[in-house]
């Protein structure tokens, strides 16, 4: 009966942070992306932009680990549904010339890779640019490279 | 290809050197190695911390408003090239770093004279408290007590005349 409670609270207080939208994880950095990590939709998209009680989450992450870099693909569990996503920026600091990002940053893409939104105003980093076949598209619509 | 500045302590970033960390509200804040880093992470304030460039201009320790360093202000207007313009400008760019080198040394200079003109007082009035140690204090008395006798021999003699 303790353990219930005890589990209970512990869901009521991420309850009571998440329940402000457009909020993005803020907790300290571990080991990138992986499964059930919250991620920060950063396109303009209608999927990533509407409130929804619970953060978009990493269901799966395309890789041979389960750990999900900058330029990985990930699938999301977003506003009860399923979407692909391709990661732009992480809080683990990862190679020494690229840049560390505040917030684990994703923009929600098509199975083809073709993003879903139509503008990307956060800074993406320049690395990505080297996926110029698959996720040209992406590049073209950021607005700032850092 | 630019060099940057270090967020923190305000020095020069080269190519291949540093980390950079971009932050929510997008500003991107680049630092030339790991201890500005750290020290950026602990929230300490550049302007408070006594190593940064930051610090020495805030606290007016060296040159702020200056002619010279408004050549190093970053313009975002693009320049079409121009070959002339090109050479003439590494050329400038050579005679003002000399420029800027002595008056930021010219500045320093005149801010420790202060220094040195309290420095000399303070020598002065302490070779004058401790003249015991290089002179002995009763050392010219007999030399004094010879000169007011002959003052007072002369001024006897001066009454005597009267």
């Amino acid at each position: 009966m303790v353990l219930i409670s005890r589990s209970f609270t512990g869901f009521l207080t991420q309850l009571s942070s998440l329940t402000h939208h457009n909020a993005f994880s803020v907790s300290a950095a571990a080991a990138a992306i992986q499964k059930m990590t919250r991620v920060r939709v950063v396109d303009n998209s209608p999927q990533g932009t509407t409130p929804w009680h619970r953060a978009p989450r990493v269901i799966h992450v395309y890789t041979k680990n389960g750990v999900g870099k900058v330029g990985d693909r990930v699938l999301l569990a977003i506003k009860g549904g399923k979407k692909k996503a391709l990661i732009v920026g992480h809080k683990m600091p990862g190679e020494r010339m690229n840049p560390r990002f505040d917030s684990n940053n994703v923009v929600l893409i098509e199975d083809n890779g073709n993003p879903t939104g139509t503008r990307i105003k956060v800074p993406l980093p320049t690395h990505l640019r080297k996926m110029e076949g698959e996720y040209s598209k992406l590049l073209a619509i950021a607005s700032r490279f850092v | 290809m630019r060099i940057e500045k270090c967020y923190f302590c305000s020095g020069p970033v080269y190519p291949g050197h540093g980390t950079m960390f971009v932050r929510n509200d997008c500003k991107t804040f680049r630092f030339c190695k790991s201890k500005c880093l750290k020290n950026f992470k602990k929230k300490r304030n550049p302007r408070k911390t006594r190593w940064t460039k930051a610090f020495r201009k805030a606290s007016g320790k060296e040159l702020t408003v200056d002619n010279s360093l408004e050549f190093e202000k970053r313009r975002n207007i693009a320049v079409k090239y121009k070959r002339e313009l090109w050479s003439k400008t590494v050329e400038a760019m050579m005679k003002v770093e000399g420029i800027k080198r002595k008056r930021q040394a010219q500045f320093i200079l005149n801010r420790l004279k202060k220094g040195k003109q309290l420095q000399k007082a303070e020598d002065i009035s302490e070779v004058k408290k401790n003249i015991h140690l290089i002179k002995a204090p009763h050392a010219d008395k007999a030399k004094v007590m010879e000169e007011k006798m002959v003052q007072k021999l002369q001024e006897d003699v001066e009454m005597g005349d009267n």
